[in-house]
């Protein structure tokens, strides 16, 4: 399809629509330069968006992310382009990046779309909803998820039928089989880096079963399961709906594991994985939640206060690693693992497995610049030479990374990241003047 | 060409085909939705008793009920005394 080409600048260009690039877009907003969100989904609010409740509080994710995106939604200072990629970025001169992006097709003019969803259900199409983490369904035709920003109608164009039903029952005729990808060229003095993560997937470790035993599933599909907007009535075993009694978590799947690839500790699944144990005990009040763990690293503030809630309420902690899992016939789960305080090999049953997946660097950090070089480290972070005197400077002069995009972090340490480069991509700028 | 508003899928059908994993996508659906549906008309029923009457392993009557259940065409009905399995039935 023929693209259209579009020239336009903005003072800062901000790569990801998560907590981290959110938060650094307001703050640069809120200084009075122009700033523009490139976020490749189709919502703002990265993986912040998609939790239940965030560790140590047990606050609603939502409640804290919703009032933000909104802010930043409504910012006369930020525009914001979904479901785009920035395919290249030149330094041009000193405060001058050329940035050139690609808008894919929506397929429904986001403007004139009321969020009536009558499309969704008029569409006859069922494809699994990844924003659920494919729990559940979706229809072709659909609203991201409920908490959506911008919350309007996509076409998975992918899946699509073209039976023209959407259309039919448009009352704004917004939907727009028309539309075209969009290659967009931008001038931005200053851009920061927030890509946040990626999350480890558990098909490279074979000997837990994910993937052919249903009812072992990542922490990520837990979350939705314990999420408000949840994908089904309660909390079940997706290989039979089955309400668990007898949950196991396994931690450090694709952390700490030299033959994963992923040495380094992912810093949050200790802490989600108890504030998951005890939301569990709370949905299911008869349940029995286990542990597994090596070390339980409570480092932040009310971590281990936390932790100790959690065993106060029953969360059964075990020191021990996972060796391997199998399943009986009823569906339930063998685990085979060593017992790293009794220095014994043992066997539990559970009748459902959440494995508590570590965090990678986003391949989308692998920003294509041509002439300067933006360095990667080991793991595929983005590479800060100055990681104590200056977090947010990369290898490039006048391009900053904010939250995870640089290692795991928590969410307050995503925010504050995000601060760092917001402030220092303004002194870039006022350097510039 | 000219499209008028309302019917541009027409504009694309004529530009693109649609993908066989598409359409086998919809028929799949199709035809699932009518066998839960019919067999929930006679009586409510758990997951695992209509994977045994349907011949359909339990994780894709999870995902196609639930869909089911969060488009509004059936609804949860009760837990049984051990608290395990619900059954689901036909939406009013």
């Amino acid at each position: 399809m023929a693209g259209k080409n579009k020239t336009t600048s903005f003072d800062a260009l901000v790569i990801g629509g998560g907590i981290a690039g959110g938060e650094a877009a307001l703050n640069i907003a809120n200084n009075g330069y122009k700033v523009l969100i490139v976020e490749k989904d189709l919502s703002l609010g990265g993986k912040m968006i998609l939790l239940s409740k965030v560790f140590p509080t047990l606050d609603c994710a939502a409640c804290i992310t919703t009032p933000k995106i909104s802010e930043i939604s409504r910012h006369h200072g930020i525009t914001i382009f979904t479901g785009t990629e920035v395919q290249n970025i030149v330094k041009k001169a000193e405060k001058h990046f050329r940035v050139q992006i690609k808008k894919k097709p929506r397929y429904v003019i986001e403007e004139d779309c009321t969020a009536c969803q009558l499309c969704e259900q008029a569409c006859p199409v069922v494809v699994k909803d990844e924003y659920q983490y494919n729990l559940v369904g979706r229809k072709a035709a659909f609203i991201p998820f409920t908490i959506a920003s911008p919350r309007a109608a996509a076409i998975d164009i992918e899946n699509c039928t073209l039976c023209g039903a959407c259309e039919k029952v448009c009352p704004t005729k917004c939907i727009d089989f028309t539309q075209e990808e969009e290659i967009i060229n931008i001038d931005v003095q200053t851009v920061i880096a927030a890509t946040g993560f990626s999350l480890f997937d558990p098909l490279r470790i074979p000997r837990y079963g994910y993937g052919k035993y249903r009812n072992v599933i990542t922490s990520m599909e837990m979350e939705r399961q314990l999420a408000p907007t949840r994908p089904y009535n309660t909390v079940l075993r997706p290989g039979d709906g089955k309400v668990p009694d007898r949950l196991a978590y396994v931690l450090c799947t694709g952390s700490r594991d030299f033959t994963t690839g992923n040495p380094i500790c992912s810093q949050i699944c200790c802490m989600y994985s108890i504030k998951q144990a005890q939301l569990l005990m709370g949905a299911l009040p008869m349940a029995d939640v286990t542990i597994y763990y090596i070390n339980i690293r409570s480092f932040g503030k009310g971590f281990e206060e936390f932790y100790e809630q959690a065993k106060g309420m029953g969360v059964n902690f075990i020191k021990g690693k996972i060796g391997k899992i199998t399943e009986k016939d009823n569906g339930n789960l063998f685990l085979r693992y060593e017992d790293i305080n009794e220095n014994k090999l043992k066997e539990s049953e559970h009748d459902m497995v959440i494995l508590s997946v570590g965090v990678l660097s986003n391949p989308d950090n692998a920003l294509f610049f041509n002439g300067d070089k933006l360095w990667l480290d080991q793991l595929g972070y983005i590479n800060q030479p100055e990681p104590l005197s200056s977090p947010a400077e990369t290898t490039v002069k006048g391009v900053y990374v904010a939250g995870s995009a640089a290692g795991p972090m928590d969410i307050p340490d995503s925010i504050l990241s995000a601060g760092a480069a917001s402030a220092a991509a303004i002194s870039y700028i006022i350097e510039a003047k | 060409m000219e499209t008028e508003k309302g019917k541009t899928f027409k504009y694309l059908r004529e530009r693109r085909e649609v993908p066989e994993k598409a359409k086998e996508n919809l028929k799949k659906y199709i035809r699932i939705k009518k066998m839960i549906l019919d067999a929930l008309q006679k009586k409510e029923m758990t997951i695992t008793q209509l994977s045994q009457e349907l011949g359909i392993p339990g994780h894709e009557v999870v995902f196609y009920l639930m869909t089911m259940l969060k488009y509004g065409l059936v609804k949860t009905g009760t837990v049984d005394d051990m608290d395990e399995y619900y059954t689901y039935k036909l939406a009013d």
